[in-house]
């Protein structure tokens, strides 16, 4: 089944794509999550157990924590390798051209005009 | 020979002339590819139309004069002199620049095999803990994406499917195949430069259409994109550098109508544009060696 529904509802994800979302949730916020949290967040009818079964893989990769101090059960993600990236990125980003412009990037620049015509659309369509 | 190498060089205004209104027109995914392949096949018929020029000055190499005069044979002289000292020096030009252009390509590999250092091998998305919001893909086997900790942050969770999901397109798709060809036939024949420009705004449409069908949403990935190109103002105002044409409007309003249809009958024009100097290179080669046959002798 690759699709769902005429009205274009979403289509299934395969577990890497899960894994990259559920690390994705865990980096957008400065709480531990909890499998229940996570599920509540990337939505999508995903079972808990799915959910648990994605954390204890990310786990075993090293690319999460157990928080400590913190709710039982919760996790965060781990720090070092990203840190390491970070550092990386900005390394080439300070030494001259920008070599990462020439790949495709998510969005670019805008104008002072346009900067205010999309934060009508943000609004306009209620955050 | 007289006219046919010089088509190679003069149908190549042509596709840049005709390549942002394909955009228009036709959907992302079918406009990006023939005008991808249309630019490689118009590049490299001009610099070989070149090359053709470059060699018929071989009629004024001392020996071969001489010899023909001893034969008493007349050379042809299909080219003036002037024109193939010409096309010599742009085709130094024109080698300099695919030198620099693949330099820089490597320079952006080797980047981004560092980026990548200390992560799992296995795992899709690469995080950097850094307060830069940025996204891209990183092509290679398997493909990555990586996104700053400012960017995730910065989005909702429907929207960061859509992030998601657009960088998966680039490296399902391989658009940086498409980007790499385009690139060196623009550095080899710089009128395609704004077909260039035309094939970097196509594929962030292709992935943001193929986003929205994955996530089922073209409003939310609309919104993903404002919301992502507000934030990433915001960490450097007034930076009217990687400016683009008011790209992300044009990707947003684009959101909001229609997906264009896959119209065949412009995607073949186009690949004609390309096809066309190739001819032209062709026969001016026939001519060409023609030419020398006489020229020569034994």
């Amino acid at each position: 089944m690759a699709r769902t529904g005429p009205h274009g509802r979403a289509e299934r994800r395969s577990a890497g794509e899960l894994e990259s979302e559920v690390l994705a949730a865990l980096w957008a916020t400065d709480e531990a999550l909890t499998p229940a949290d996570i599920q509540g967040e990337i939505g999508g009818n995903l079972a808990y157990n799915t959910v648990h079964t994605i954390l204890k893989r990310l786990y075993d990769k090293g690319l999460v924590l157990r928080d400590v101090d913190g709710r039982r059960g919760a996790y965060r993600p781990a720090k070092n390798a990203a840190e390491l990236t970070a550092q990386a990125m900005h390394e080439a980003l300070d030494r001259g051209p920008d070599p990462i412009a020439a790949l495709q990037q998510f969005v670019t620049g805008l104008s002072p005009q346009e900067e205010e015509a999309l934060r009508d659309l943000l609004r306009g369509s209620g955050t | 020979m007289r006219v046919d190498v010089y088509i190679p060089l003069i149908l190549p205004l042509l596709l840049t002339a005709v390549a942002s209104q394909v955009g228009l027109k036709v959907s992302p995914a079918l406009a990006a590819r023939v005008l991808t392949i249309a630019a490689v096949l118009a590049a490299t018929a001009s610099t070989w139309a070149l090359l053709l020029l470059a060699a018929t000055l071989v009629n004024e190499a001392p020996h071969v004069a001489t010899e023909a005069g001893e034969d008493g044979r007349r050379l042809p002289d299909p080219v003036p002199v002037a024109i193939a000292v010409a096309a010599i020096m742009l085709l130094w030009l024109i080698g300099f620049r695919l030198v620099r252009a693949l330099r820089a390509h490597y320079a952006t590999r080797r980047v981004l095999e560092r980026l990548c250092e200390g992560h799992p091998p296995d795992s899709e998305l690469i995080v950097a803990a850094s307060s830069t919001p940025r996204a891209f893909a990183i092509p290679g086997t398997p493909g990555r994406i990586l996104v700053t900790a400012a960017m995730l942050g910065a989005l909702e969770p429907a929207e960061r499917r859509v992030l998601l999901a657009h960088e998966r397109a680039h490296l399902a798709h391989r658009h940086s195949v498409l980007s790499t060809a385009v690139t060196l036939a623009a550095a080899a024949n710089p009128v395609l430069a704004p077909v260039r420009t035309t094939v970097a705004f196509l594929v962030e449409r292709w992935a943001d259409e193929e986003a929205a069908r994955r996530v089922g949403d073209r409003r939310t990935t609309a919104r993903a994109l404002a919301r992502a190109a507000l934030v990433a103002q915001r960490a450097r105002p007034g930076c009217a550098l990687s400016f683009s044409e008011h790209a992300v409007t044009r990707r947003i309003a684009a959101l909001q109508t229609a997906p264009l249809p896959n119209l065949w009958s412009i995607g073949v024009a186009v690949l004609a544009l390309g096809a066309l100097p190739a001819f032209g290179a062709l026969d001016a080669t026939g001519d060409l060696l023609r030419l020398l046959g006489e020229s020569l002798p034994g």
